[in-house]
């Protein structure tokens, strides 16, 4: 699963830390369950299309619905961007 | 499916006719509605007379026709000669529309000195100290018709009373009541009021108006065409296009005089099912528990506008869910008003907020309570 396309979301404040990102492959439930390893994962498989949500101990925050192909990341304002390359270059990999 | 509740926003869907009426705009010649003898009156006129006699205007000529609300308040703001001896007043309540102007009008005159208002314990403005900034000379009073994040009505009659007689001039900012509650100019003792054409009264973007009351001349902020008078070195004195300059956004405006012939066959009873809707939503809402409503109390006149917040949940992830996975368009955050969510306990992340109108449904609105009980399980 790799980004084709990065877009930072702006929010009410000013310096937001949001961004989007989409990605070759949308997200089934087995990608979803593998964030387990990453941090806390909330995951509401009963809402009209499931939503997830993972809280990482490092402040960054990944948040998408099952079956699309993007997610929103909330990146700590400390380090902002050290976290932005990590999350950036592991689905480069993947 | 998609469920539209954030018509405090911007209205959807637009009023029948109104895209019929941009599109038929777009595919005619254009022509300058000033220099064409005929007997119909053209789509400015169409809207200047609609908008006084929504608002109970005698002289549409007294309406100026803008891009929107806040060109509406910036024209005030610009036009009413403020300078660094004024004493403006308005309200933690208020739009950036209001707020911002202001602050850049204070940035021009350093020596202008700005009261903001509070609110008390009960959400509503806080008329001991409105009391007292009156007794400051007071150059302008600014307050909204009704809060965009709350939905509740400000006692305006009263307050533009008092002001009035402290020798105030005042502007309302009516962006939020104008097709929602009725507004009457004469009522009301408005020096000058700000309406927007694309919230209430489900017309297109681009649209809005400045009511200038007879006993007023505004500085001319925007001068250049006109289309007529050409002659004339200066811009034409006279209104409104004494403050009207440029072509005008005609598709627009023809979309908003249809809007204004929906509104007058059916806005009434249009109003009256968003408030009918937006009052039983509030009351479920009070009953969710982890559901916060702002300002919820049922006791004082509203705008179908609801502002939430979710324990567990962050304002910006309910707006993404409920978007996202429910199919629920409504708005979060600060809804440009930074200052009241200090007073009403939202800051710093603000609210959701839902806005109904007419056009929405029973079985949205239960959808969407349905959709708020599961995030708040």
């Amino acid at each position: 699963m790799k980004i084709t396309e990065i877009k930072k979301i702006e929010d009410c404040f000013d310096g937001s830390t949001v961004y989007g990102y989409t990605f070759d492959a949308v997200w089934t439930q087995d990608r979803i369950q593998q964030f387990r390893t990453l941090g806390n994962l909330d995951y509401f498989p009963d809402f009209p299309r499931p939503f997830f949500r993972v809280c990482q101990k490092n402040g960054v925050q990944i948040k998408g619905i099952q079956g699309d192909n993007n997610c929103r990341v909330i990146y700590p304002q400390k380090q902002k961007e050290v976290r932005k390359k990590e999350f950036e270059e592991a689905f480069m990999e993947s | 499916m998609t469920i539209y509740l954030n018509n405090a926003a911007s209205g959807w869907p637009r009023a029948e006719g109104v895209c019929e009426a941009m599109t038929l705009t777009l595919q005619t010649p254009p022509f300058h509605p000033g220099r064409v003898a005929g007997g119909c009156a053209d789509v400015l006129t169409i809207c200047r007379r609609g908008i006084a006699e929504l608002v109970d205007a005698p002289d549409p000529t007294r309406i100026v026709l803008t891009t929107n609300a806040t060109h509406a308040l910036n024209l005030a703001f610009w036009g009413v000669k403020l300078n660094d001896h004024a004493h403006v007043i308005t309200t933690v309540t208020e739009h950036n529309s209001v707020l911002r102007p202001l602050h850049h009008v204070r940035e021009r005159f350093p020596g202008l000195r700005l009261t903001i208002l509070p609110t008390n314990a009960t959400g509503a403005l806080d008329e001991e100290q409105f009391d007292q900034a009156l007794e400051r000379e007071p150059t302008l009073v600014v307050i909204n018709h009704a809060s965009n994040v709350t939905g509740r009505v400000n006692e305006v009659e009263q307050l533009f009373q008092k002001a009035k007689k402290a020798g105030a001039m005042t502007l309302l900012d009516a962006s939020q009541s104008l097709g929602s509650i009725p507004i009457s100019v004469k009522k009301i003792q408005a020096d000058l009021i700000a309406f927007t054409g694309h919230k209430g009264l489900h017309g297109p973007a681009g649209t809005g108006a400045l009511y200038v009351n007879p006993s007023l001349e505004l500085e001319q902020v925007f001068v250049g065409g006109t289309g007529v008078r050409s002659d004339l070195m200066l811009h034409p004195a006279n209104m409104p296009m004494r403050l009207e300059a440029g072509t005008p956004n005609m598709p627009s405006f023809a979309g908003l005089a249809a809007a204004l012939r929906w509104y007058q066959k059916e806005g009434a009873a249009h109003a009256q099912k968003a408030t009918e809707l937006a009052n039983r939503f509030r009351e479920a809402l009070m009953n969710i528990p982890k559901v916060k409503v702002f300002d919820g109390t049922a006791k004082v006149c509203r705008t179908p506008v609801i502002s939430i917040q979710i324990a567990g949940w962050a304002v910006e992830e309910i707006g993404y869910v409920l978007a996202e996975s429910f199919g629920i368009i409504c708005r979060t955050g600060l809804h440009c008003a930074p200052l009241i969510h200090q007073a009403i306990g939202s800051a710093p992340e603000g609210t959701v907020r839902f806005s109904f109108s007419g056009f929405n449904t029973e079985l949205e609105m239960e959808t969407a309570l349905d959709a708020v009980r599961r995030l708040a399980a």
